[in-house]
């Protein structure tokens, strides 16, 4: 798994790509975690990911919950059919914003 | 001369008009002795009478030490106080007297060659003449009774003095004696009652009674009051049952301890430890780090399951214990490790190793030597094939018919036990997986989860191999024919079960292996994934609740969502969890 960074429209684009699991997500988490604070609102592209499990969703989850303490925003962007499964099986795909381009994201929390 | 035949007394030169009155003071000292408890008071009580009666000067009571090298004065009268004088046992007339266990008067000190007088020296005492007699039962030498310097007459003690001064001496021998023997005795009554106290902790730490239909059953006789032995089962809280049964090395009070502190051990880290050769390889670090050098300790554990009769025990040196199978057949489980308080050093690196079968039905019975030999008709050992001919005779009945058979035959009225015996029967014959099958149990694996195994995968447990078991999950999940969302769910649903196997059945990565079987019916496909840890809590298990956001529980509330079956299966016979998983074809 890889991610990388960029900016669009004042958001801050974390871009991962390969499998988040449980071998992978504590690097995930830790990339995610280092964008909260920073005032700017965080757009998680997922298009790159064909596989996310338990641990994935979890450091989606820990990284929104940080977010919204720190008056951030956050939205999942362009997810994959198999992460989006994922979420809607974890029933948190009403917890996420969740947008189908990186524009509507800037759109709708920047 | 030591003894006096009293009756007689005109033939000992006592003028007739003495006799009578030397007879009572004998018998009264003789009763006084016999009821007095205070056995220095009635003989310095004694020595006061017998100096006023002879009417000398001095009178004094020596004792000789335990080791006999040293006489020490134990009462006195008169002027000159030596009460707790001590002189060398062959020292003066008094060492005389005790040396050759005769009498003695000795008319004028100063010309005998065996008179001390250094303590007259120290105490500005002036003896003249002695009379001495020595006290001693039966050729055991007890000390001496001295008097100093007659006072009436011509001032010299004659052989009446000497003979009532013997007479008197026996007499207070034997006080003596008897006091001592009193006290060994009252010593010996309080060993005792130590050692029963001792038995008593003891037998509260075997097994308490079962219910009659509990499948492990004991019987330990001691063969002192305090056993080297000891045994125990309690039932694990997974269902299954541990038993322990140990000899440890001798048989006083030193294997007592060793034995408390050993069945304490295993009882208290056997409940959480359930995988019975790293148990004894804990144990063993323990013991081997605290024991009195040279004790040891033979032991069997093992762990029961009622469910499917497997049996999984390690044996640390001890006797071999013994299958009988249900067609009458033995099979030793031989040692395969050291005893316990072997230093760990000496171990292999994997610890104690575990012999794993089925009991089918039949018995496994683990016992001590003391058991085989142990001392049945006319002084013959029971010997190994006695116990396997008691086995076999009561197979078909209660095993606790065996376990009587046992205590009357070995330990019953009038037998000496030579040996602690001590045994274990496990009867997996009264358990209803047999009565309801009529045969053993299901083999391993052969779950209810029939249909063609398509592929099996077994690696270490690992999150850098989940990725491996997803593409080989994928696959194989393509290959039964699966959608692409049914194929993705289902290798979610894998690793999911994986990394729960890896976070909490192992605790930490690497620590064993993960297997996955596929099988294809054509209904579903099953996915048996197993792992070898210990046994999980499957109460513990629960799918998150979904309102609640936080990490953890979602992987099983996810494969619960997408399998049609999630089971946990009966834990394995050597030991991990099962899950069986099954997802329906076209649903």
């Amino acid at each position: 798994m890889e991610h990388q960074l960029s900016e669009s429209g004042g958001a801050i684009v974390i871009a991962f790509s390969g499998d988040i699991d449980l071998q992978t997500s504590p690097d995930a988490r830790k990339a995610l975690l280092g964008l909260v604070g920073k005032g700017q609102p965080i757009l998680v592209d997922l298009s790159g990911v064909g596989y996310i499990d338990s641990s994935g969703v979890a450091s989606l989850v820990e990284c929104l919950q940080s977010v919204k303490k720190s008056g951030q925003k956050l939205a999942l962007v362009s997810v994959s059919e198999g992460a989006l499964r994922v979420l809607q099986l974890a029933r948190l795909d009403k917890v996420f914003t969740i947008c189908t381009t990186i524009d509507e994201g800037v759109e709708k929390v920047g | 001369m030591s003894s006096l035949d009293l009756a007689g007394g005109a033939q000992l030169g006592v003028a007739p008009e003495n006799v009578h009155s030397h007879l009572e003071l004998l018998a009264d000292m003789g009763r006084d002795f016999a009821t007095s408890l205070d056995l220095e008071a009635t003989l310095t009580r004694a020595v006061e009478r017998i100096t006023d009666y002879v009417d000398a000067e001095a009178g004094a009571l020596f004792m000789l030490s335990d080791c006999g090298e040293l006489l020490k004065c134990d009462a006195c009268i008169g002027p000159v106080e030596i009460t707790g004088l001590e002189i060398a046992a062959d020292q003066g007339i008094v060492g005389f007297c005790v040396k050759n266990d005769a009498g003695r008067i000795v008319r004028d000190v100063s010309k005998d060659p065996d008179f001390n007088a250094a303590v007259d020296d120290e105490t500005g005492f002036k003896t003249k003449s002695i009379l001495c007699a020595p006290m001693s039962v039966k050729g055991e030498r007890i000390g001496a009774i001295e008097l100093i310097n007659k006072r009436g007459g011509d001032g010299l003690f004659d052989d009446d003095d000497l003979h009532l001064l013997q007479a008197l001496a026996v007499s207070a021998g034997l006080a003596v004696l008897n006091a001592r023997m009193a006290a060994e005795l009252v010593e010996q009554e309080r060993v005792k009652r130590e050692l029963e106290l001792a038995a008593e902790i003891q037998r509260s730490l075997l097994p308490e009674e079962k219910e009659s239909d509990f499948p492990v059953k004991g019987v330990n006789l001691p063969a002192r009051v305090v056993s080297g032995d000891f045994y125990d089962f309690y039932p694990l809280d997974d269902g299954r049952v541990a038993f322990t049964l140990g000899d440890v090395s001798g048989k006083g009070m030193n294997a007592a301890l060793m034995m408390a502190k050993t069945a304490s051990l295993l009882r208290c880290l056997g409940k959480a430890i359930k995988e019975p050769g790293r148990l004894l390889t804990l144990v063993n670090e323990e013991v081997a780090e605290t024991a009195t050098r040279g004790m040891f300790v033979t032991l069997v554990h093992g762990v029961y399951d009622p469910e499917s009769g497997y049996v999984r025990l390690a044996n640390a040196g001890h006797e071999p214990p013994l299958v009988l199978s249900r067609d009458g057949e033995f099979t030793a489980i031989e040692a395969e490790a050291p005893p316990l308080g072997i230093s760990p050093a000496l171990l292999d690196e994997d610890g104690f190793p575990e012999t794993e079968f089925n009991l089918n039905g039949g018995r496994l019975f683990v016992f001590t030597d003391g058991v085989t030999e142990g001392y049945v008709d006319d002084g013959v050992e029971l010997g190994i094939e006695g116990l396997k001919d008691m086995m076999t005779a009561s197979s078909r009945g209660n095993v606790q018919a065996l376990l009587n058979e046992v205590r009357e035959k070995i330990g019953g009225e009038g037998r000496i036990l030579r040996d602690d015996v001590t045994l274990i029967a496990i009867d997996d014959g009264a358990q209803s997986h047999t009565a309801a099958t009529g045969a053993g149990a299901a083999e391993p694996g052969a779950t209810d989860a029939p249909g063609e195994k398509v592929f099996q995968l077994r690696v270490t447990a690992k999150a850098n191999r989940l990725r491996l078991i997803r593409n080989a999950v994928r696959e194989t999940a393509a290959f039964c024919g699966f959608s692409e969302t049914d194929t993705g769910d289902i290798v979610l649903a894998v690793d999911e079960a994986c990394q729960n196997v890896i976070r909490h059945a192992y605790g930490h990565e690497g620590e064993g292996d993960i297997s996955i079987e596929f099988r294809h019916r054509p209904d579903a496909m099953i996915l048996l994934i197993r792992d070898f840890a210990d046994p999980v809590d499957i109460s513990k298990i629960k799918p998150r609740d979904l309102d609640d956001l936080r990490p953890g529980g979602l992987g099983t509330h996810l494969i619960g969502e997408v399998m049609d079956e999630v089971d946990f299966l009966p834990p394995p016979i050597d030991g991990g969890n099962l899950l069986r998983l099954v997802k329906k074809i076209g649903d």
